[in-house]
């Protein structure tokens, strides 16, 4: 290809040139790095479109500017920020309580998790040992939350696809879990339901009906979903050998959960490195070693599974006592620092705390396991058509709250 | 608490770290000095005897006083996490090499600390700002960062939209084609 | 006035056309009506007629095209409506139910909502050619129903090449979305523009070539002779000596009415809305309108190449007449009845009417005396409709052929919606290597077996 210069950004003539620059993607800075500069240097036939912000399939409001040659992405820049609220700085400005629903909205798919973050990083810094009825309680409500969220996963992923109807499917099994949990939550979407030291509140009896309903035709409405999604041949030529990671790369790009395991790497952050009761309960961390978007898909519909047999465990060893250990309200926690992390249903979602002694965190970092995963599409979409950068991005799975935090 | 893992430690790194191996609960905690990083980093990756593979955080963290860089690492050969503290950081200042020769995907989550704490990552080839405008001037986290002040002392301060913030006169001057008056160009964002 | 004057300004341009010309289109029919009872009618045609006879076909022509203009409209939204409630059921949602009964009217009033809306040119795009864009499609769309034969005698043209002029014609529908996508000034509807162009150019080779063995079977390009050939039972359609080339034709029509799973130009996980991203207001509904109804044109012509066209599937006379029942056609004379027809218009109808209202009160005891009455009187235009209807189309060809061909062609339509509910979109390179790797193939494959066997019979049936 020959290098012609169509538009650089050093040159300060562009502006006036082009009328129509107030449409482009190109920044009006200089460049601030090599790479940027490289990025927004157009070879000939190539073109700068902008995915997103408000683009159907982003997500959320991912910016994603692709460098493209006709439909192939030669190279693409993804423009995080623009659901950033600063929630670590938010957290460290009120006290830990306040962090909990803090953190509640980032993983807004599955908010159990990300507000299992304060709750346990605070349990650590106090070595609290918290109830073992909570700790059951707390591990069925992740599990629950899980396969709503991989529910909706195969939905958003044949939606991207173009399949209109998985993504209704898939939102009935979502729907029958937040309804589930909203009766013991009193919420649907971002629960609030974890404290430190245990729960907000025992499960009560139409949360257990509604889970023992639910439990008797448990997988069967994702076995339909999946029968609509595995069979058929548009769908797995479209994911079979889409973008392709290795285990070694994947490894690199500090991928983790589903994606992870889906190159061959049985990191499952449960098994890695147990925390609340997992190591009691029977379940397999499932692999596959393809490593391309149908094997991510295959690996949800695995963990749906794996979560049902674990929920099954809890529902018979379920024990009696209380659901709150005793500490005070307001919780001065001495200084010290502590690494917590849990498998949250896009992967590790880790949380490093600091404290001052004050009752406020000094420091709560959050490590979003979609941040880390959406990095990967910088490796996987180059060279594939505009067609699929969408079936790649939905099968990494990325949450833009937690992405821009 | 793994104390094979510390004794390890001890030996390979003694003229590296700076103060004790900690550990508590289940977490061992090494403190080096930033000229250590990647030597020590990539001892932890690459040697037999640690196999630290996964590198589970990577956060950048204002004492007040001084910068760190902590990173957290995970190896199936020890039930503990590694907590790798690179602490003694000048605030005026404060670089440390970058692990991206390691794990490239630590690109985003140093972009994200420089972002936030105005720490320069040597050697990542891409180190902008992530999250807040590009011409934003304060590192919201740091400990001196008041809100209120610091939001208002960047010339990114305002309602306005990122790309338009700093437009070239020449260009803002341009008229803006409208044809008749029913004409409306309603998305003036990043389009296309 | 004001009750008048706002809703009228709010209208856009396209929209002040439209509507006085709906209007129009009402009464229309009362005007001919009082014209030709007062003879003033007959009069000018006097004068015309001359004229008109001279020009038949322009006249022709130009009818035709008016009325299948005007009859699109209602079909589009009949498969709009039809699209909205069975994927709604596919997808297990309600679906559109307020407006109207089972929310029928939704479409309706989705095309009065896009008629209201404010039709903007997007700054930087070519104002002409993307206002032209728009038409051009849903010409495309609309003048290749001219010459599909819906009831025998009941064809807008009937052409001796008329399949090569509806290929001609709806191949020009790309070009419509070529300018749309390019006059935008928007790169999503650059490549939808792109994709489109792409897409309809390749499969016009299999949509081209399949029906090759049908017309070497006919020996004809008029759709009316294909149909009239297709005459007598089932098995004697052309999708039993064509199967492959009614799918690849099946297929290839999908795809070149820009529908799931092909409709890469609008993948609307993709690139947006493809070429109708920036459009709004009438035009948009154009493009929308255009793709309804060439959903119904496609279905339309696999109906009247493969599936008989207006052919009953069964032909039930030589079968009754087997069985010794002999069905001739009722021929009222109703003037015969003379006094007797409006006794039985005056008191006939009325007690009828109050006889079922009597069943059903007895029948229903807990219904009041309205709703029987009213149950009564729909229940009495049900059976009289059902009797008038059945009468229809043992009397006329055309009340038939107009049936049976509705039937088929909906049911196509269904099974175009069916598979927007169910198949995810495919990839631009897989499309295109279905197209050109394997349809073309099995299409010229078609025609060299057809061939073959016309010849191998024809030899047979020389001897």
């Amino acid at each position: 290809m020959t290098e012609t210069t169509t538009r650089s950004l050093d040159d300060p003539d562009i502006w006036v040139d082009t009328p129509a620059t107030i449409y482009d993607a190109v920044p009006p800075y200089p460049p601030r790095t090599e790479r940027e500069a490289e990025f927004y240097h157009l070879r000939d036939g190539e073109m700068l479109l902008n995915l997103g912000p408000q683009h159907p399939s982003t997500h959320g409001v991912l910016r994603v500017v692709l460098k493209i040659d006709g439909e192939q992405v030669v190279d693409l820049d993804p423009v995080l920020g623009y659901l950033h609220r600063g929630v670590e700085k938010i957290c460290e400005n009120g006290d830990w309580h306040h962090a909990i629903n803090q953190c509640d909205p980032l993983e807004y798919v599955a908010s159990m998790f990300s507000e299992a973050m304060p709750v346990l990083a605070a349990e650590k810094l106090l070595d609290l040992q918290v109830p073992r009825r909570a700790e059951y309680i707390r591990v069925l409500c992740w599990e629950l939350n899980r396969i709503a969220s991989h529910a909706l996963f195969m939905g958003w992923l044949a939606l991207d696809l173009g399949g209109l109807t998985p993504i209704l499917y898939g939102f009935i099994e979502r729907d029958e879990i937040v309804e589930m949990l909203a009766a013991v939550t009193g919420q649907r979407v971002l629960f609030n339901y974890l404290r430190i030291g245990g729960v907000n509140g025992d499960i009560n009896h139409d949360f257990m009906s509604r889970l023992a309903d639910w439990m008797g035709r448990a997988g069967k409405q994702i076995e339909t979903t999946t029968r609509l999604l595995n069979e058929n041949e548009i769908f797995v030529r479209r994911t079979k050998g889409l973008g392709v990671l290795d285990r070694e790369t994947a490894l690199r790009t500090l991928c983790t959960g589903p994606v992870l395991r889906a190159t061959g790497v049985p990191y499952d952050v449960r098994r890695a490195h147990p925390y609340s009761v997992y190591p009691e309960l029977e379940f397999d961390v499932p692999t596959r070693t393809e490593g391309d978007s149908y094997a991510r898909y295959l690996l949800h519909v695995d963990e749906v599974r794996e979560s049902i047999r674990i929920i099954d465990q809890i529902l018979h060893e379920l024990p009696d006592g209380p659901v709150m250990a005793k500490i005070p309200r307001l919780i001065r926690i001495p200084p010290a620092r502590a690494f917590v992390a849990v498998e949250s249903p896009r992967g590790q979602y880790g949380c490093y705390a600091m404290s001052d002694g004050t009752d406020q965190p000094f420091r709560l970092r959050l490590r979003d396991p979609s941040f880390f995963n959406l990095q990967a599409v910088g490796l996987l979409m180059p060279g594939n058509l505009i067609a699929d950068t969408m079936a790649i991005m939905a099968s990494l799975d990325p949450v833009m709250g937690g992405i821009d935090k | 608490m793994d104390s094979r893992l510390r004794r390890r430690l001890e030996r390979a790194f003694a003229d590296r770290l700076q103060g004790p191996v900690n550990q508590r609960q289940d977490t061992t905690e090494i403190r080096i000095g930033a000229e250590g990083v990647t030597d020590v980093m990539r001892a932890l990756h690459d040697d037999s005897e640690f196999k630290f593979e996964v590198l589970a955080d990577l956060a950048g963290v204002d004492t007040g006083t001084e910068m760190w860089v902590v990173y957290h690492l995970w190896s199936a050969q020890s039930p503990d996490w590694l907590r790798v503290i690179v602490g003694g950081l000048s605030r005026d200042d404060p670089r440390v090499p970058s692990v991206t020769f390691l794990w490239n995907g630590a690109e985003w989550a140093e972009r994200e600390a420089y972002d936030m704490f105005g720490i320069i990552f040597e050697g990542n080839r891409d180190l902008r700002r992530i999250y807040m405008p590009p011409d934003y001037t304060s590192f919201p986290l740091r400990k001196d960062f008041l809100l209120p002040d610091d939001a208002a002392r960047s010339p990114g301060e305002g309602f306005r939209h990122m790309e338009q913030t700093h437009q070239p006169a020449e260009f803002l001057r341009q008229p803006v084609v409208r044809r008749g008056k029913d004409s409306l160009a309603p998305n003036r964002g990043p389009r296309q | 006035m004001s009750v008048i004057s706002r809703p009228w300004n709010r209208l856009t341009l396209a929209g002040k056309i439209i509507l006085p010309l709906l209007a129009l289109m009402i009464a229309m029919p009362i005007i001919l009506l009082v014209a030709w009872a007062s003879g003033l009618l007959p009069w000018l045609l006097g004068i015309g007629g001359q004229v008109v006879t001279d020009n038949i076909d322009v006249v022709r022509f130009l009818m035709a095209a008016t009325a299948i203009l005007l009859f699109t409209v209602p079909t589009a939204f009949v498969i709009i409506f039809m699209e909205m409630k069975i994927i709604a059921f596919i997808n297990s949602r309600v679906g559109p139910n307020r407006i109207g009964p089972w929310g029928t009217l939704s479409s309706v009033v989705h095309g009065l909502k896009v008629l209201v809306k404010e039709d903007y040119t997007p700054t930087g795009a070519d104002p002409i050619v993307f206002t032209w864009a728009p038409v051009v499609t849903y010409l495309a769309a609309v003048l290749g129903l001219l010459v599909i034969p819906f009831a025998p005698g009941l064809v807008g043209l009937d052409m001796n090449i008329g399949l090569l002029y509806f290929f001609a014609i709806s191949g020009l529908a790309v070009v419509g979305l070529m300018m749309g996508g390019w006059a935008s000034f928007n790169k999503y509807s650059l490549l939808g523009a792109l994709r489109a162009a792409a897409q309809v150019i390749s499969y016009e080779l299999p949509l081209l070539l399949a029906p090759v063995g049908v017309v070497m079977l006919a020996g004809t390009l008029s759709l009316n002779q294909i149909v009239a050939n297709q005459a007598g039972n089932f098995w004697d359609w052309y999708v039993f000596q064509q199967p492959l080339a009614f799918l690849i034709f099946f297929i290839a029509a999908t795809a070149e009415g820009n529908r799931a799973p092909f409709d890469l130009t609008e993948a609307d996980s993709e690139i947006v809305a493809g070429f109708a991203t920036e459009y709004s207001g009438m035009r948009f509904g154009f493009f929308f309108f255009a793709e309804y109804v060439a959903v119904f044109i496609l279905s339309a012509l696999t109906v009247t190449l493969f599936l008989g066209g207006w052919n009953a599937p069964l032909d039930v006379a030589p079968l009754l007449a087997m069985l010794g029942i002999e069905l001739a056609p009722a021929a009222i004379d109703l003037g015969g009845l003379g006094m007797g027809l409006l006794i039985i218009a005056a008191f006939g109808v009325p007690l009828v009417i109050l006889g079922l209202t009597l069943l059903l009160a007895m029948l229903f005891s807990h219904w009041g005396w309205i709703k029987s009455l009213v149950v009564a009187f729909i229940l009495f235009n049900v059976i009289v409709g059902a009797v008038v209807g059945l009468w229809a189309y043992m009397s006329f060809e055309v009340v038939s052929g107009l049936f049976w061909f509705t039937a088929k062609t909906f049911t196509l339509a269904f099974v175009f919606v069916w598979m927007r509910g169910t198949l995810p979109r495919v990839r631009i390179d897989q499309l295109m290597g279905w197209a050109w790797k394997w349809l073309v193939e099995i299409a010229l494959l078609n025609i060299f077996l057809t061939a073959g066997a016309i010849l191998i019979i024809q030899e047979l049936t020389r001897r």
